[in-house]
């Protein structure tokens, strides 16, 4: 193999190892279409549970990692709310990954 | 109107009015950044985290933040550290730091991202 063609070589697998790691951390362009369920209680502003009445929670700007403990927590029953057991029974690992990936890198107006 | 009237009318205004009283005491920022000495290790000063762990407070709701700390007195929520936490705080003190963590900026309602 000639020197230009080793760079090319080089530079392509490369760029293949540097999307890796990233990609593990969950991919927000996916999660913005696993999400779209999400959205019809968690995108709407000032919505409430009927009962208990309270706020659902703001998730734009939440940290990536607490979301996913907090999906893998109501998938496992740890933590008890009908729809959000019902709605992470429906996510893979990869899922919640991509999902709280798309939450996490969201404007918000904390630092 | 006759006097039996008027005292059952006043006694219907008298139960409307409270059951108008809100359902939880009104929280105070001020005091709940007083209280909040505790939680500054895991959520940072104004809630807007010290480690990935642990859940950025900052802006979020005051009645889900109110409610996620009494379901933690309860035990309807789980969590060794939380729990622990939680048992010390009165209603006012779960009103007060939700109120103050709801007055900070960081979280935002998730929107479309195109």
């Amino acid at each position: 193999m000639n020197n230009s063609r080793s760079l090319t070589l080089a530079l392509y697998l490369g760029g293949v190892l540097a999307c890796g790691p990233a990609l593990a951390e969950g991919d927000p362009q996916a999660g913005q279409t696993k999400a779209l369920p999400c959205m019809g209680c968690h995108g709407i502003p000032g919505y409430s549970n009927v009962y208990p009445t309270y706020h659902v929670p703001k998730l734009a700007g939440q940290y990536r990692e607490y979301i996913v403990a907090a999906l893998l927590a109501y998938k496992s029953g740890q933590r008890d709310h009908k729809t959000m057991i019902a709605q992470a029974s429906t996510l893979s690992d990869a899922d919640m990954q991509d999902i709280a990936a798309y939450f996490a890198a969201m404007s918000h107006e904390g630092k | 109107m006759n006097e039996q009237h008027i005292g059952w009318t006043l006694a219907a205004a008298a139960l409307t009015l409270a059951m108008a009283a809100p359902a939880q005491a009104a929280g105070d920022p001020a005091r709940g950044k007083a209280k909040s000495e505790a939680c500054v290790a895991c959520h940072g000063v104004d809630g807007n985290g010290a480690s990935a762990a642990f859940p950025r407070l900052a802006g979020q709701h005051a009645s889900y933040l109110a409610h996620s700390l009494l379901a933690y007195t309860t035990g309807e929520r789980t969590n060794v550290i939380m729990q622990g936490f939680a048992a010390t705080l009165s209603k006012q003190d779960r009103a007060d730091l939700a109120a103050w963590y709801a007055s900070q900026k960081g979280l935002g309602t998730a929107r479309e991202q195109r």
